[in-house]
């Protein structure tokens, strides 16, 4: 097993509990993609203040719930195609939060460059998200490029936790606009191929 | 492997780090995740002004002690 399929496989104990939990009380899935996109707001106002560990805390909570909904959703057999696009629409607030919260404290401290960084980041993680959504509604899966919702997602608790915030949004910035090109490139490579394969 | 393949490799390494088409949880992905973590972790603050972090960092500290 690799070193971060352990850490997967460690966190999925206590995950597996609570998603019995959540199953046994019948909630809704779409409720747990809501109340988890309400904590993360939390940590937004926590990032805004440059509480750093405070707001690692609330994304760690907000996180769970943004796990187990679609686990959730399978055991209730709830899944449903509004389901999905729910949780995408709500993961998209919650990443555009954190954000905005970055650039709250960032202008705050008179960092304009800062500012600028974290707009950037932000840009290419919608960016990332869209594309994938776009290419796929063209070809049948655009799964390429490392800096996903989930890399993302931890990278900003590590930054939280450790107080490394600048260093992950650089990491976050550059990988993420890898991720699109990759996307892109990979499409039209696709495209291309389909197209040249129908004339033949 | 040939000496053309060995030349070829580090643009090989380039290209694949970059075109990203790793699942989760396979090698290549480990090396990557700890590359990112010894960036975030061993970069000293100051060299990229980070706006709040306190510390200097691992090679911060390394230099300090060789110092």
């Amino acid at each position: 097993m690799t070193f971060t399929g352990l850490i997967g496989a460690t966190c999925m104990f206590p995950l597996r509990l609570l998603i019995a939990i959540s199953v046994k009380l019948r909630l809704h899935p779409n409720v747990l993609t809501l109340i988890g996109v309400l904590i993360n707001i939390l940590a937004a106002l926590a990032l805004a203040q440059g509480r750093f560990t405070l707001a690692g805390t609330i994304m760690t909570v907000a996180n769970i719930f943004d796990f187990i909904d679609g686990k959730v959703a399978e055991e209730l057999q709830l899944g449903s195609e509004f389901g999905g696009f729910w949780d995408s629409v709500m993961d998209r607030f919650s990443d555009i939060s954190l954000f905005i919260g970055l650039v709250y404290l960032y202008a705050q401290l008179g960092r304009t460059d800062y500012v600028v960084i974290t707009a950037l980041t932000m840009m290419f993680a919608v960016l990332t998200s869209y594309t994938r959504a776009r290419a796929e509604s063209l070809i049948s899966k655009c799964k390429v490029g490392f800096m996903e919702r989930p890399e993302r997602i931890v990278l900003f608790m590590i930054g939280a936790f450790t107080n490394r915030m600048a260093a992950v949004l650089w990491v976050i910035c550059i990988l993420s606009a890898l991720t699109v090109a990759d996307r892109i490139y990979y499409t039209w490579r696709e495209l291309n191929h389909e197209r040249t394969g129908a004339t033949v | 492997m040939t000496l053309r393949q060995l030349a070829f490799l580090p643009f090989l390494i380039l290209w694949n780090a970059a075109y990203w088409t790793y699942e989760r949880a396979t090698w290549q992905y480990d090396l990557l995740v700890l590359a990112i973590l010894a960036f975030v972790w061993i970069t000293p603050p100051a060299w990229l002004n980070d706006p709040t972090a306190d510390g200097l960092g691992l090679i911060g500290w390394l230099r300090l002690f060789f110092e």
